[in-house]
């Protein structure tokens, strides 16, 4: 399991190292001479999380992809240790410095509090922020995650409408997930498959129990897993733009976000749908665009405060938090009828010089009226 | 023997439901217990699963209050309106009944409030047997009633404009919290009467950032989500801590003067969607169109649409907004489908996210016009050069109720001419 992991956060180095576009590219040694900033954002979502440097022109420096593993905790904290490894293996870990860390995501709260971030921002802002930076023309996103699916309409330049699926988690990447391995297909191949298929093959896409159980009639029927695959694409398509597009002018240039945007048959059925060109962001930028929007939100909020008080610090608390064990506890709370249960994170930290250990609170919440609330 | 009797929440509603029951010979009420979520989860087992979610969370509430209060007779609202509500009462009592549970859910009639019908079931519960003492106590108790809920409508006007300005958080929530306790159990009527002035020194004393021009959203949809802040999270309290002025379009008091033909503001309403609904067909659904096309016009910021996951007038209402934008209808707009589930963290991204889609639009969006008015109620409270004090002189306790009455229903006639000229006006331009 592990290895496999593994192999794929080194697929996305790799694809990273190939490139030499403009913007995307990763910096040589030979060009760090002196410290540089850096901002750092992080995107973590439901599946995996996504970390990635920016220095202060713009340029991404190093990301980096990890399937989620255990908790949120424990997956920032892998996070970082890659990081740290990927940046020994550059030589480029002593001329950097961070200073200003942005969290998006699910669980971007949590990380804020754990590695001291500062600010957490929604992945609607971050994606859309990450679009525009990424092509100042765009007019429509589609993001499709790991748990959720969004539509970002953007005109002149700013938000001007969004959505979420808010009803089924149908069309996203878990759900692709899932139905690869049931028909015994890898996952990086399925979009392959589509495009391979020869005649169309129509399966409900309404719901996800309904396009299941559709997908296992038409194998019985004998129909060939290519076209199944082709058939759950469009499906997944229709249902996306009826239930997360629906009714919004989707106008072009549209940009394709999101992990499930590595699936050319997904591209192909929008494409086909929508009669019009449907862009995926480069080198495996896909799926770094919420880390991308955050890191460019910490820095714009940096450049904004740097103006306004006249100085700027991040709370990032440094590589050291890989030496920190961190201990998450739950209780009910006895306060009124609706025993909501709250949450609190702990950080143990060892005092170098007197070697003895400190808990310290970190966050806390889970509670309605807000009574325990620590952020 | 008097009758132990109990009814839905409906957030603090409850208030004058209780104040409707309390002061009649023979009845004795007790309050419903704040909705949670067991009792959500209580509803949700035995209920139908694609009905309405007030019909679980209000059968929720019956369970909890047969099971762990030995209540058994409950009053609930009926009529024969477009939409499910009607039809409540009779499958609630006969899904309890069917569960083995005695249970007696009195129907109180609400389609049409001057046909006075639902008088009979207040009749039909008092104990008296002079006919004219009875009547005399139907008519106190309905007094009793339309007060506390006009005063339970300011307070949480109150509660949306104030929020959003207060200096120390949790003062709002802490001030309506207590005044909600003392109208709840404040039964002189003279003293109710200038109740107002109570609210007044109690917000008067939350301590304000003047001069500011937050976000104002107005909040509607389905009456018993929008009202219950149990299960719409309670989102007015978010938005405010947010920092977005929050314009509460739905109350109780609002709803009755609307079924007693008295509503001017829903009348207008009414007249602003009729080119996209012509008639009431459930639900809020022609107000919740007419809200958003005044909002539009005086210059708000977003607009928040909550209502049940199934609910079919709310969600027509939702296509017609939708497939009127962006024009002519380009205010910013966020639904909210509600259902059992209590996680917040979906609700939170977007609440956040729609937040900054309003700053920017505000910068940013060539249509958006600032139209920013401080609300006059801020004003009022807080620009006072005489203090307020609850002492006045002995004849206005007497004259004060029979003068405030005569004021509300001189104002709402007022109202009503101004809103047939104004329509009329539109029809010839």
């Amino acid at each position: 399991m592990e290895k496999q992991e593994l192999e794929e956060t080194k697929h996305i180095t790799s694809v990273s190292l190939e490139t030499q576009s403009m913007k995307t590219q990763i910096n040589q040694e030979s060009k760090f001479k002196e410290i540089r900033n850096v901002f750092m954002g992080i995107d973590i979502g439901s599946v995996s999380i996504k970390i990635l440097l920016l220095d202060e022109q713009e340029n991404i420096i190093e990301r980096l992809w990890l399937r989620n593993q255990g908790s949120p905790i424990e997956s920032s904290k892998k996070g970082l240790a890659q990081l740290k490894r990927q940046l020994e293996d550059h030589g480029i870990l002593n001329k950097i410095r961070i200073i200003g860390v942005g969290t998006t995501g699910s669980a971007r709260y949590l990380i804020k509090s754990v590695i001291g971030g500062d600010i957490a921002k929604t992945e609607i802002i971050a994606h859309a922020v990450a679009a525009i930076h990424y092509n100042p023309e765009v007019r429509t996103i589609l993001e499709i995650g790991g748990q959720d699916s969004k539509i970002i309409i953007l005109r002149n330049g700013i938000v001007s409408d969004f959505a979420m699926n808010s009803v089924c988690a149908a069309g996203t990447g878990s759900f692709l997930d899932h139905q690869a391995s049931r028909l015994g297909i890898p996952i990086e191949k399925f979009g392959e498959y589509a495009l391979r298929a020869s005649e169309n093959v129509t399966i409900a896409g309404r719901c996800g129990v309904f396009a299941e159980s559709d997908m296992i009639h038409k194998a019985q029927m004998g129909y060939s897993k290519e076209s199944i695959i082709r058939g759950l694409c469009d499906a997944l398509v229709r249902n996306y733009l009826n239930n997360v597009g629906k009714g919004k002018e989707i106008e072009e240039p549209i940009l394709f976000q999101g992990g499930v945007a590595f699936n050319k048959g997904l591209i192909k059925a929008f494409q086909e749908e929508l009669h019009k060109k449907v862009i995926v962001p480069e080198n495996g930028l896909n799926i770094m665009m919420g880390a991308y929007g955050a890191a460019l939100l910490v820095k714009e909020e940096a450049e904004r405060t740097q103006k306004m008080i006249g100085t700027w610090e991040t709370k990032f608390r440094g590589f050291d938090l890989l030496h920190f064990d961190f201990e998450t506890k739950a209780f009910q709370c006895q306060g009124c009828p609706n025993r909501c249960e709250v949450v609190s994170v702990y950080m143990h930290k060892k005092d170098e010089e007197t070697g003895e250990e400190k808990k310290e609170l970190v966050a806390r919440w889970g509670d309605r009226c807000g009574k325990w609330a620590v952020y | 023997m008097t009758k132990i009797i109990s009814f839905p929440s409906m957030g603090w509603s409850r208030i004058a439901f209780r104040a409707l029951f309390e002061k009649l010979p023979g009845v004795t009420v007790f309050p419903p217990p704040p909705v949670t979520r067991d009792i959500v989860k209580m509803g949700a087992k035995i209920s139908p699963e694609f009905v309405c979610f007030p019909f679980k969370v209000t059968l929720g509430e019956f369970v909890n209050m047969i099971e762990n209060h030995d209540i058994h007779t409950f009053v609930m609202s009926i009529d024969c309106g477009p939409c499910r509500l009607g039809f409540y009462a009779p499958i609630q009592e006969k899904i309890l009944k069917d569960l083995g549970y005695d249970v007696e859910i009195i129907p109180i009639q609400q389609d049409d409030l001057l046909n006075f019908k639902w008088t009979k079931t207040l009749l039909q519960l008092s104990n008296v047997t002079n006919p004219i003492m009875k009547y005399y106590d139907v008519i106190r108790c309905t007094r009793l009633a339309l007060v506390k809920m006009s005063y339970i409508a300011d307070i949480t006007r109150l509660e949306g404009l104030i929020r959003c300005r207060e200096i120390h958080k949790g003062d709002t929530t802490r001030v309506v919290k207590n005044l909600m306790d003392q109208l709840d159990n404040e039964w002189d009527l003279q003293v109710l009467h200038h109740f107002d002035k109570v609210i007044q020194t109690a917000f008067a004393k939350i301590r304000i950032k003047h001069d500011i021009e937050p976000l104002r959203v107005i909040v509607t949809g389905e009456n018993h989500i929008v009202m219950e802040p149990f299960i719409n999270m309670d989102i007015v309290r978010k938005f405010g801590e947010e920092g977005v002025e929050v314009h509460l379009a739905n109350s109780l008091y609002g709803w009755i003067l609307h079924k007693l033909h008295i509503n001017a503001e829903r009348k207008k309403l009414e007249k602003l969607s009729k080119p996209y609904i012509p008639l009431d067909i459930g639900g809020e659904a022609i107000w919740v169109v007419g809200h958003y096309i005044e909002g539009q016009n005086q210059g708000f910021d977003g607009f928040i649409h909550l209502y049940p996951f199934t609910c079919m007038p709310e969600n027509t209402a939702r296509g017609i907004l939708e497939g009127q934008s962006p024009d002519p209808f380009y205010l910013p707009i966020q639904f909210y489908s509600i259902d059992e589930h209590t996680g917040y963290e979906g609700m939170r991204t977007r609440l956040e996210s729609f937040i900054d889609l309003m700053n920017s639009n505000r910068q940013g969006n060539p249509k958006f016009q600032n139209k920013y008015r401080e609300p006059s109620e801020i004003k009022a409270i807080y620009d006072k050069k005489v203090p307020l004090t609850n002492h006045s002189p002995l004849f206005s306790e007497v004259l004060t109720p029979f003068t405030n009455n005569l004021n509300i229903l001189i104002s709402e006639l007022f109202n009503m001419k101004a809103t047939k000229q104004n329509t009329k006006g539109d029809r010839n331009t």
